[in-house]
This record gives C-alpha cells, structure tokens and sequence, in this order.
C-alpha cells in the first residue's frame, strides 16, 4: 500500500489516536518521575561511552564471551545474515526433535523474520509475551517495540482469545483476559522442547546475559524447556557488569518510566536443568551480524548500533503518535527504526518512512544512550533524496526559485502585487490571509495561510529608515525566508527594540534562505547553494556583538547545518563556525544583556517553546516571560513539543501535520490565555493559521511583536 | 531518606507489603505449613519442591542483597528447583536480612560477577509481581509468576 493511504488509514483510526495520545502524556510523566534526582545528561553519557567502540574493540569483547562460555560447552554461533540464523534455530530444534519453541520478546527476532522461517519449516514459535503473543495470534507484527499491541483495544483482544480458545471472553475484564494467557502460556513452557530469548546486554567478562523483562516469560522460557538458544546482535556486548548495570539503570526508565523492571535477570549458560539427560542446561548463542559489524566502522552511521532498544525515540515523537509503528518504521519502530530500517534492509526499505520525520529533534535529546537520532535521519534523507530523487516540483522550486535569491525576490515581490483577490481579512485577529488557496486539496486546508507581506523585510527596514541608525554596538540580523517575505512586522519590532537600548542592527544585503527546506526534503546540493548564497551575505561578523535571529530554525541551520555543508571547503567552514558561534535567539540576547522590561495591561499570557529554540540553540523564553509576567503566565502543556509545522513536511504529510497541530491548540485553549507567545515564524504560521482557520480567538505574537506591543523598556540608569 | 526508607519506598511503589521485623518476632510469626517452598538458610529452614505446571501457592527465599536505589531484592537462583519456585508460585515471600540492603545497582556487580562466572550461572533481580501492561496499557498482576510479593526485613541481622 501507498504510504498516503497508510498513513490516512492510521490517521482515520480512532483507537490507535486515543491509545497512543494517552500513553504519550503518561509516559512523559512516569519518565520524569523516574528519572527525578537523577542527572539524565550524565547517565546517558555514560552509555553513549561504553557504547562507543570500533569494530575491533566489539570482535574483541565477542571472542572473550565466546571463550568464556565454550570452556563451559555452551555453543556460539556466528550468524551472517538473518536467514543463516533462523536455519540454526530451525535445525537446533530439529535435532532435539522439538516442534514448539517458547520465545520471549526479541526484537532481534523480528529483525530476520523468525517466525515465518520457523513455521515454513513446520515448526512452531510460541510467543510468550503477552503483546507479541496477542499479535502471533492475530498475525500481526509489533507496532511498538517494548509495547507491541499498543494499537489494540480491549475488545479487540477479547476477541482474538475468543477465538482461540473457542470460549467467550468478557470484552472488559482485562484482569480475566491476563488470566487466560497465563493458562495457556504456563502449557506451552512445559510442552515445548526448545526455550528462546534474545539479550539486553551480553557481558564478555564472564560470557553472562542480562534480560530485562516485566512478565517474567524470559525466566520461565530460560528455566523450563531443556535448551536455551539466545539470540544476540553484536551491539548488546558489553565489557563488565558495571557496564551492564548501567543500561540497566536507563533501559526500563526511558522505556515505560519504570525505575526497574519487575525482573533483571543474568543467566550464565549451562544451568542446572533436570530435563536433560546430563542434568546440565544445552545453551546456544546466535550472534547475528546481519549487516551490523560493517557499521561499526562507519564515522556516523555507527551511532545507531548504540540503540539499548528501549523505544523512548517513539514515545515522545509527535508523529509516531499520530500514526503508530505500523507505518512510522517496519520491523524496528520510531526514529531509531527508520534508521535500522535503512541500515539492515537497505535504503529502498526506508525512502519513504524517513520522510515521515518532521526534525522536531525531541529523540536525539530523550535518548538515552545519547544517539543523535535526528541528524541520523537527516543525512540518510539526503542519501535516499539523492539516490531515489524528491519530489519534482519541489526540486524544481528549490533550484529555481529558492537557490536563487533574485529570482526569489522577484517572484515573490511580484505575489505580494498580485495576490490581492485571493486575500481577506480574518474576522478573529484582522490579520491578512489567503481567504481560499485555489485548488488547495482537503487534506491541505487546516490552517489559513498569511497573506504575502506588501513590502519585505528589508525594503521597510530601509525605507523606513533603520538602516541609518548607528552606533559603537552593533549586532548582525539574518532575518530568513519567513520574516522577509509574511512577517516583516516581526523584525521590525526587533529592529525598534534594539534601538531604542542603543544597538545598531546590520541586515544582510540580499535575502538568502538558510537551506533548511532542501536539506528537510532530501536535497543536498541545492541545499549546497543556498548555504553558500547566505555566507555570501553576512561578512565582517567580528564587528559585532552577535548574529541573531527571529527564526530559531535558521538559527539552528547555521549553528550545524552550515557547518556539514562546508566540510570540504576550508575558508567557508571557518566562516561558517565563526558565524555559528555567534549566532543566538533574539530572546537571549535580551537576557544577556539584562534588557529589563515591565508590562503593560493585564492580558494572560501562554508560551510555546519551538522546537529548534530549546533543541538546536539552547534557549527557550518560558523563563523569562515567566519572571517578567507572574500570575499572567499560563505554563503550556507539552510547550516544547512540536506544532507540526516543519516547513513543507505540513504539506507532505497534511494530515500528521493536522493532527499534531489539533493536540497544540487543545493544549492553548486549556491555558485560557489571551495571548499565545513563540519565538518563531514557523510556529507562528502553523499555531496562529491552525486557530484563525478553528475561528478560536487566541492572538498569537512572536516575541519580539509581544514585547514592542505589551512591554516597556525600563531605564537601568 | 535514609538507605532503608529508600528501599521501602521503592518497595511499595511496586505493590509489595514489607515488613520490618525482629529475628524473634520473624520466627515467631514463621509457619512452615503456610509455604510450599522454603529455602532460609539463616534460620535453617528449607523446603524443597519441584514446581510443576500447576504451579504453587508460596514460596519463601532468603535473598542475597536487597538495593535501594531500585527496591530490588537479588537471589542467586542457579538452583533449579528454587528457580522454579519463584517463577512459579502465586505469591513470593522474600527474606532480607538488613545487613544485605545496598545502596545501589552497581554494589551487587562483583556478586553477579563472581556467581556466573563459573559453569551455569543464573543471579535474579525481582523488583515486585509479574506485571504486564500490554492490554490497553492496564497494569495488571500474575501474568506469568507471583501475583503478590511481601518483603521481611530482619532489622537486627
């Protein structure tokens, strides 16, 4: 199926939206309970450390849990590919004559299709999770990886048991539901001949195992039948117990918010087990390759191999909520999945899912192994935009237009003269707006667009005038795309502001775009030339105080971005860094320079953090406004999750975009503010189009237009 | 908060009764016909039992180390039958003699360390009943093992 109509299938689908909408919020607070008193930042480092190795350094911690456990008769087994381990297994269980295997969950096991395999070969896996066994029965794969039937309702399950065990069950007795999976799961363990579980952590220093579970299945499935086959990516090794113990520490609490699972269990292999014939436990490890140990030795990709599989990455992804794992991953599941997806079973596999990443950039700071999932994403977009190509017109856009800043201001000048019998004013807010996009398609029109502003940015900030104020301190503003050609009103609040506190404010000579659009849509080389189209406008950087901008997705850009796209040319990545150096949000900047402000009127207040404020320049105004506002600051729900807007991604992926956008306001209107304050002209567009479009009557302001409106510069001397 | 505090807290926020006692109060309170599985080496009692399918009603188990950083009681379970016995049994019943409470996760590694190091090895951490939460994210008890868990703590040991 298309992913467009996967998508709208999910989206359509009522069960998964509310499921996943709660597990989002419970899961955010139990994570946050979890974690108190403890310093997230350093336990991740932690993991990222002794999770950071090269290929030698892993063969080597594999050859000392490989001698540790033969010395003792346990088998190991190399695995190159999935299917070389699923024939091991298969014949493991031929050779005891076993027809059922009991397994508890691995998402290694999914990774090679095993049970396919298994039951190709007229054997039969049981799976002894309650969510994978759920799924097994109604031939499903897992839609989450550490909550597999997320997606299921309660009747749904009644049914699938009903069905299976030809009695009826009560749609609304969970507890009665639990109990028929632990009469029947207690049967397999006992009739199977062969017990499978995968590892959370292989530790070489003693050839012993970690299994992190809740239900206890990997325990009974390690204990009873008389074999154990563990099945291992080379990923999970580890050097010590020290080591294990502290992706023990994170693992169940970015998970589920756990502080510990109910079990951790560490199995050396050949254990007592009166069912064979020795009294000794037959242990086998299948370590798989599967295409990972090539990645150890690649600069970037690597990073993915440091995944401890706890699926936080889809807990507090805006767009995994929106449509599930079903369709935002394949056999691995969030931001991490797109990535495996693409690493293990190559790039065809993963050129559409990757897109459904909007780069809000919440998993590469909630990972807890402290991967930058995010940038992964990015740069696999790139390779797949590259190879597989991105959407014509877009591409068109970007090299003709975009890439080409006169052309661009040309065009869009000549918009801004011609629009006028498209345009209207909102009844809520009196602000210009498209009134109808001519053939907008249904999915698009959730949100009223800002009408082009009559003059840029720049032409005003010259006509008007700004451009001869001078003085000892100056700071540089990049205004990009979004202030240039909807908002000019925005940074002239700022312009206004700054000098009125004494500071001149440069603006570039030609308007450029940031490259953020194209790199989003896979486009590295126009994304090239718009990169250096916008170092070729700011110069002289060390004459002033900083860079700043209005649109912290620039902001960002120029931050990192500038600094991927300028590796082979020397002159341009120190230019770049310089700049990137410098460049901060408006907001800090006041704060650091201890602008002070008092208010005026007595409206209340709400703020949404954007995304690329606090996660790629460091910075969000909720404090400050908070300090400055009291009472009249409403703190909003989830502030610092994503609006949805993500530049094009809002008319890509419409309705994901819609959905995300639906939860924001939800949050807004709860607030009952007056005011909705951001610091970016992105959100304002998305926010701001989404509550004209729902005629809700929130004013939405950047936080430069809040401060020139409703605040006054108080005097420091 | 102090190391036990913090230990029972943990504890309880997993659903586990504790209880603090006294050696003579513990072997006061202590009936042997209650449980199908003793194994209490401090107080010389053991009960040995193969648990079968059917499972059984309690086991009791003298742990090795308790944590508070997590609530976490350790048992070196290499021994099938004990194992078994926790696996199995509706409710478990774990002794904790509080000279063994350690602060935190990484105090028990020399332990796991030096119990699978050798041939077989099988050291458990249970923080609580067997729990499951994946039928529209219900908490929900006993979904393969122990229903219940109570925790004895021995002060004065």
């Amino acid at each position: 199926m298309a992913i467009d109509k996967q998508i709208q299938e999910k989206i359509n689908d009522e069960v998964l939206y509310k499921n996943l909408k709660n597990f989002a919020s419970a899961y955010k607070a139990s994570k946050e309970n979890a974690y108190k008193e403890l310093d997230f930042e350093s336990l991740r480092k932690r993991v990222y450390d002794l999770k950071d190795r090269n290929l030698d350094k892993v063969m080597h911690q594999f050859e000392t849990f490989r001698k540790n456990v033969e010395k003792h008769g346990c088998k190991v087994y190399q695995a190159k590919t999935g299917e070389d381990a699923c024939r091991y297994i298969a014949d493991v269980m031929k050779k005891h004559d076993a027809k059922y295997m009991v397994k508890s969950k691995s998402m290694t096991s999914e990774e090679i299709l095993l049970n396919h395999y298994l039951e190709k070969e007229g054997l039969q896996p049981i799976e002894t999770d309650l969510g994978e066994w759920i799924l097994q029965l109604s031939q499903e794969h897992p839609s989450h990886m550490v909550m597999p039937a997320i997606h299921k309702t309660r009747q749904q399950v009644a049914k699938i048991f009903s069905d299976y065990t030809g009695e009826p069950v009560d749609p609304d007795d969970i507890d009665a539901m639990v109990k028929i999976a632990r009469k029947f799961l207690r049967e397999w363990y006992f009739k199977a001949g062969v017990g499978m579980t995968g590892a959370n952590v292989a530790v070489a220093s003693t050839g012993t195992i970690g299994l992190v579970t809740n239900e206890g299945n990997a325990r009974l499935s390690s204990t009873v039948p008389p074999v154990h086959i563990v099945l291992v990516g080379y990923e999970k090794l580890c050097d010590n117990f020290h080591e294990a113990l502290d992706i023990v520490r994170v693992l169940p609490k970015s998970a589920t918010g756990q502080t510990i699972t109910s079990y951790t269990t560490w199995i050396k292999g050949r254990t007592p087990s009166v069912n064979n014939a020795d009294g000794v436990k037959e242990t086998h490890y299948v370590f798989i390759d599967n295409g990972r140990l090539a990645f150890f030795e690649h600069p970037k990709f690597k990073e993915a191999l440091k995944c401890i599989r706890c699926g936080s990455c889809a807990n507090i992804c805006p767009a995994y909520e929106m449509v599930g794992g079903h369709v935002y991953g394949d056999r691995y599941i969030g931001s991490i999945g797109l990535i495996l997806t693409a690493l293990y079973q190559g790039d065809e596999a993963a050129k559409d899912i990757l897109k459904m990443c909007i780069g809000c950039r919440a998993c590469s700071f909630n990972c807890p192994s402290g991967i930058d999932l995010q940038s992964l994403i990015s740069d696999l977009k790139l390779v797949v935009g590259e190879k597989y190509g991105i959407n014509p017109i877009k591409k068109k856009v970007f090299k003709q237009v975009v890439a080409k800043p006169n052309r661009m201001k040309s065009l869009l000048s000549t918009g801004a003269k011609f629009q006028f019998p498209l345009t209207r004013t909102c009844s809520t807010n009196q602000e210009k707006i498209i009134g109808k996009v001519p053939m907008l398609p249904k999915e698009m029109d959730f949100r009223k667009f800002p009408a082009l502003a009559s003059k840029t940015f720049s032409k005003r900030f010259y006509k008007d005038g700004y451009g001869e104020f001078t003085s000892d301190r100056k700071v540089f503003f990049y205004p990009g795309c979004a202030i240039e050609y909807f908002y000019p009103e925005m940074g002239l609040a700022m312009v206004k502001l700054l000098q009125k506190s004494g500071i001149q404010v440069d603006i570039p000579k030609k308007s450029a775009c940031c490259g953020i659009p194209a790199i989003a849509s896979g486009d590295a080389s126009n994304a090239k030339t718009m990169i250096y189209n916008t170092l070729n406008t700011i110069n002289n950087i060390h004459d002033y105080e900083a860079c700043l901008v209005l649109c912290p997705t620039c902001g960002g850009a120029i931050k990192h971005e500038f600094l991927d796209f300028t590796k082979e040319d020397p002159n341009r990545y120190k230019k770049a860094s310089m700049i990137g150096e410098m460049t901060i949000p408006i907001g800090k900047f006041l704060e650091e320079n201890n602008i002070r402000f008092k208010i005026k009127g007595n409206k209340k207040v709400t703020y949404h953090t954007p995304c690329h404020d606090s996660r790629s320049l460091g910075y969000s105004a909720e404090s400050f406004l908070k300090n400055l506002l009291g009472k009249k600051f409403i703190p909003l729900t989830d502030s610092n999750v994503c609006c949805g807007f993500g530049g094009t991604y809002s008319l890509d992926f419409a309705s994901i975009s819609n959905g995300i956008l639906n939860k924001k306001i939800e949050n807004i209107q709860a607030t009952e503010a007056d005011f909705l304050v951001t610091d970016c002209p992105g959100c304002v567009m998305q926010i701001n189009g989404g509550l004209m479009h729902k005629k809700i009557d929130v004013k939405v302001l950047h936080l430069t237009q809040f401060i020139d409106e409703y605040l006054e510069i108080v005097d420091n001397k | 908060m102090n190391q036990l505090d913090y230990f029972l807290d943990r504890s309880a926020a997993v659903g586990n009764k504790n209880h603090l006692l006294t050696k003579d109060e513990f072997v006061k309170e202590f009936t042997v016909e209650k449980y199908q599985y003793i194994y209490i080496p401090t107080f010389k009692q053991e009960k040995d039992i193969r648990a079968t399918e059917k499972g059984i009603g309690a086991a009791i188990i003298e742990v090795d180390y308790a944590i508070s950083e997590t609530g976490t009681v350790v048992i070196d379970s290499c021994n099938e039958n004990l194992r078994l016995a926790s696996c199995l049994a509706d409710e478990l019943l774990v002794v904790i003699p509080l000279s063994k409470l350690v602060e935190s996760l990484n105090d028990v590694a020399d332990f796991i360390e030096e119990r699978t190091s050798a041939s077989g090895g099988y050291v458990a951490f249970i923080t609580g009943a067997s729990r499951t939460a994946d039928i529209e994210r219900v908490l929900t008890v006993g979904v393969h093992g122990p229903k219940e868990m109570t925790a004895y703590i021995i002060t004065d040991l």
